[in-house]
């Protein structure tokens, strides 16, 4: 019995939307996808409010950081995967998308999901090699390095795939086909779009049969194999998942960037900044650590560029370094982890006053 | 019967090589040799590392880079040769690399692997960051004097910078793999690399000796950087191309296997001459990337399958 003092009964359809809300709030999943999708809604209407093409093109990206942070969670978070150089995934559907527009003038309506299918198709060849040969841990860690190092070497000396120079876009005003805007507001919604089914898609794996077996896996291979979870198949389910996702935001951040250029996109400095701070910065293998991670690192680093003018040479990789370094060794949790404590004082606050009742 | 097949063979090897140029085939085997020794010290360190502590190094090309702009600033502003530096920088980054393992990766070493990768990529991200904050990112060069002299004449062309930082990275690798057979703090670390518990138990301070490992590693790391600058041009990010080159050295060497890092050094160094040479300048980047990914594929337990420091 709790001697805590009960609420007033209210009417009863006030009472169902109530314990719908403590239902709701004391899963503490289910209030980390209330939380995102409130960021998002927060990030749609933003442009009812500001029109500065600057400030949205920084919402633009912070969608496609959360993207491509989402994809690198659910391998690294969740799955436990040390798929480092995850930029190699983005770096596919980005490249794919602008080949493809660039010999053939596929639009990239066509040309993303293009990109995505090759992406995933090589992310599955990849966690095959990866698990034929019991790559693990460090060693499946410098594998994914090694890819993109290779990848910037060799696509550099492809002319289908832009050499040296790079690929373009030629830009052609509103143009639907092409995905080319003179607003910002239809990438922010595309990338909105695109952002939230990532997120929904986060949330459901956490309650599916996959998720657990990828979590199961990223705390004891072994004693998840023992207990019947096919880890090579899992390992590539996940490195499948995640390598689609990143392709996806590859193609996207290539049609709202019009340039791309292989050096510059398999960088393990971009990999850092695009898939890895994010998710650490707000919490590795949380459902919503990807999203805050994402939302501080993009606009903290532009708003800072912004108002110093430019950003001095390093001083971006100092940041990025900085943080990682603190997160690993103070706050491995990232924020969402610092956000628990807090939440559990709240859960119990609402289990003893309205739980109790049934 | 067999010595006159042998004379013949040997008659039609000398042919074959003076079609495809015997000269320059040994030019280029030498010049791959003189840079696999560079990468046989950087990966030497690395491997010492891995074998004792278990904590890849992602940040090790970083201190390469830091050794090389210790050469160029101790030259430029102190007008010291960067052979005289040598021991001066070994002890800055001894220092530094014990610190670091004491400040940052001790704390971590128990925990997930994947947060001391994560915290070693972001020391390595932190170390390119000033380097470019305070020096900028263009290239620069130790305009040292002994740069264009080269040794020998017609036959065999040896650059001089090159021969010497290969002689003296050999020499340190060699006086590292005597300190570590012989010497008491040697044995230790052996010790601690075949059991930490029980190096523990006989009385060891485990956690000093990973702080002298640590800083062992990255310190000849720094020489070999030191040693690098007299020939190459020193920018922020050139830790990351020898960094993944060591990788790949350390992969074919067996990860932990000291004579293997040596060796596999060289191996990588003659391949990527040869590759670079013969095929193209740009395979001479691919060739120890795709020596590492078949090597991690086919034979993950490198050359010598078992870690021996």
């Amino acid at each position: 019995m709790s001697t805590s003092r009960k609420a007033t009964t209210p009417s009863l359809p006030l009472k169902k939307a109530r314990n719908w809300l403590v239902d709701l709030l004391t899963d503490w999943v289910k209030t980390q996808f209330v939380f995102s999708l409130l960021i998002l809604l927060i990030a749609a209407a933003i442009p009812i409010f500001v029109r500065s093409p600057y400030y949205l093109g920084i919402v633009v990206l912070t969608l496609i950081y959360a993207l491509v942070g989402i994809s690198w969670n659910i391998v690294a978070g969740i799955a436990g995967q040390f798929l480092i150089g995850h930029i190699f995934f983005f770096g596919i559907g980005a490249f794919a998308t602008m080949s493809l527009l660039n010999a053939y003038y596929l639009s990239p309506w066509l040309g993303i999901p293009a990109g995505v299918l090759i992406s995933i198709v090589v992310g599955i060849g990849v966690a095959y090699l990866a698990s034929r040969y019991g790559l693990k841990l460090d060693y499946f860690a410098l594998f994914t390095i090694a890819l993109v190092v290779v990848a910037a070497i060799l696509l550099s000396q492809i002319d289908f795939l832009g050499g040296t120079s790079g690929l373009y876009i030629l830009f052609q005003g509103n143009s639907v086909r092409a995905m080319t805007f003179v607003q910002k507001e239809p990438y922010l919604y595309i990338a909105l779009f695109l952002t939230i089914g990532a997120v929904v898609a986060q949330y459901r794996l956490f309650n599916s049969r996959m998720g657990r077996y990828f979590m199961a896996m990223r705390e004891d291979e072994d004693a998840a194999a023992a207990l019947g979870v096919n880890i090579s198949q899992y390992k590539m389910f996940a490195v499948a998942i995640a390598a689609g996702l990143a392709g996806l935001g590859g193609g996207l951040w290539a049609v709202y960037v019009t340039f791309i250029d292989s050096f510059g996109v398999f960088n393990l400095a971009f990999d850092v900044e695009l898939c890895l701070v994010g998710p650490i910065i707000g919490g590795l293998g949380t459902l919503l650590g990807p999203l805050i991670g994402s939302v501080i690192n993009k606009p903290a680093v532009e708003l800072i560029r912004g108002a110093a003018g430019s950003l001095h040479t390093g001083l971006r990789e100092i940041f990025y370094g900085g943080f990682l370094i603190l997160f690993m060794l103070f706050l491995p949790e990232g924020i969402t982890g610092l956000l628990y404590k807090p939440y559990r004082t709240l859960r119990k606050w609402l289990q003893n006053r309205y739980q109790d009742e049934d | 019967m067999s010595d006159a097949v042998f004379q013949v063979g040997v008659k039609a090897f000398i042919n074959l090589m003076n079609i495809m140029g015997l000269e320059t085939f040994i030019q280029v085997i030498v010049n791959g040799l003189l840079m696999g020794g560079i990468y046989a010290l950087i990966s030497a360190g690395l491997t010492l590392i891995y074998g004792v502590m278990y904590v890849f190094n992602f940040a090790h090309g970083e201190f390469l880079m830091m050794g090389m702009f210790l050469a160029y600033w101790g030259y430029i502003l102190f007008d010291i040769s960067p052979f005289l530096a040598l021991p001066g920088v070994f002890t800055l980054i001894f220092l530094f690399g014990a610190l670091i393992q004491a400040g940052l990766i001790h704390p971590v070493l128990k925990t997930k692997p994947l947060r001391q990768i994560l915290l070693l990529l972001g020391v390595s991200t932190l170390l390119t960051g000033l380097a470019s904050f305070f020096f900028g990112t263009e290239p620069r060069t130790l305009d040292f004097p002994l740069l264009y002299k080269n040794l020998g004449t017609g036959f065999l062309v040896l650059n001089l910078p090159r021969t010497v930082a290969f002689g003296a990275s050999i020499f340190i690798a060699l006086a590292l793999f005597f300190f570590l057979k012989y010497s008491k703090a040697g044995k230790a670390i052996r010790a601690c690399s075949q059991s930490r518990d029980a190096a523990r138990l006989m009385g060891i301070n485990v956690r000093r000796v990973y702080s002298l490992t640590f800083g062992l590693g990255v310190g000849i790391t720094a020489i070999a950087g030191t040693l690098l600058a007299t020939f190459y041009p020193i920018t922020p990010t050139v830790g990351e191309t020898f960094a993944i080159t060591a990788f790949a050295v350390v992969a074919l060497g067996t990860m932990g296997n000291f004579i293997g890092a040596l060796i596999g050094g060289l191996i990588i160094g003659v391949a990527e001459a040869l590759g670079g040479f013969y095929i193209s300048a740009v395979t001479q980047g691919v060739v120890a990337m795709s020596i590492f990914i078949l090597i991690l594929l086919f034979k993950p337990e490198g050359l010598f399958t078992k870690k021996n420091i």
